[in-house]
């Protein structure tokens, strides 16, 4: 009873309702193979990430991540930030990896930033999720969840 | 009444006692309006501004103060500045003082700045200025959020989200 209402307190706000940042933009990934990740946004409705935010890396640099495919998007016109395109819904992109090592994992950091329809935006962020690959021959690996970030960074130099 | 039944009724009223007090602490933590708290731990903050000078809130102790937490990357924050540059050019004169805490680097806010002619303070804050805001009401840590302190500096109002014209000058001009 008291987890219930610790809930529904937690989750009172006046105006308009708003998700937490990994709420409105659930990442999540998984090896098709030891040459490829794929990394999935759900972006909530009502909100959207900007495609020129969206960078990708891989730990051990020995992986060799590759230039990421990103899907089109949709391009609007931003009467701040000119032509930018934006993503909604689902967004599937592939990054490539020139020597994933079949059997091992690696570690993905994804940086995001994406704001809400109702005029909120939210910081960078940041997440890491850790990918086991699938041994030569294997199918895809399970899609990994990304949990919430420890924390945001604005001081990065992007 | 039964002994039984007398003991059920002691469950439940202590359950509805228990469930009352976690409402109660929930609704005041979680509140989203810091509104009437005291804001000494805004005017506490001392910040650098675009200079690298720093900047103690508590100068402007006694106006009616407008903090603003802003930054580049944030579109409706943008949007919503010329308006406040606006105001702190007409009612500035009577002790109204616009102050912005950017989550950003300082080069992009001096950038932005010349574009829009700002004609108050820019803070710099970093991560802690975005606790700051969390402690302020701002649970989602999401821009622009702004709180609006009276002269005896307690805190009048708080929004995450831009602000109207209307509405804002009309809180403005009740405290002024």
């Amino acid at each position: 009873m008291l987890a219930a209402l610790g809930f529904a307190g937690a989750s009172w706000a006046a105006g308009p309702k708003l998700l937490p940042a990994d709420q409105a933009f659930r990442l999540s990934a998984r090896a098709l193979d030891a040459k490829t990740l794929e990394i999935r946004f759900d972006v909530a409705d009502g909100y959207y990430l900007y495609r020129d935010k969206l960078k990708f890396g891989v730990e051990p640099a020995t992986a060799g991540a590759g230039v990421p495919v990103l899907p089109p998007g949709k391009m609007i016109e931003d009467e701040f930030f000119g032509k930018v395109v934006t993503y909604r819904g689902p967004v599937v992109v592939r990054l490539p990896l020139a020597a994933g090592p079949p059997g091992g994992s690696v570690s993905l950091e994804v940086d995001s930033q994406g704001c809400a329809d109702a005029g909120v935006c939210y910081p960078p962020q940041q997440q890491r999720l850790t990918l086991p690959l699938p041994s030569a021959g294997a199918g895809p690996s399970a899609p990994v969840e990304a949990s919430p970030p420890k924390k945001s960074y604005f001081n990065s130099t992007k | 009444m039964t002994l039984n039944q007398s003991r059920w009724l002691m469950v439940v009223a202590a359950a509805v006692a228990l469930a009352a007090g976690a409402w109660v602490a929930r609704t005041m933590l979680f509140s989203p309006s810091a509104a009437g708290q005291s804001a000494a731990a805004l005017l506490g903050v001392t910040l650098p501004d675009t200079d690298g000078k720093d900047q103690p809130l508590a100068q402007w102790t006694g106006k009616v103060l407008v903090v603003n937490f802003w930054a580049t990357w944030c579109g409706p924050c943008r949007e919503e500045m010329p308006m406040f540059v606006r105001l702190q050019r007409e009612r500035g004169p009577n002790g109204l003082q616009f102050v912005g805490i950017a989550v950003d680097q300082v080069d992009k806010v001096q950038k932005f700045a010349g574009e829009i002619g700002l004609n108050y303070p820019a803070l710099i804050g970093g991560y802690g200025a975005m606790e700051l805001s969390k402690s302020l009401g701002n649970s989602l840590m999401a821009l622009p959020f702004t709180v609006i302190v009276d002269r005896s500096g307690r805190v009048a109002h708080t929004q995450l989200g831009p602000l109207k014209e209307e509405q804002l000058a009309s809180i403005v001009q009740q405290l002024l």
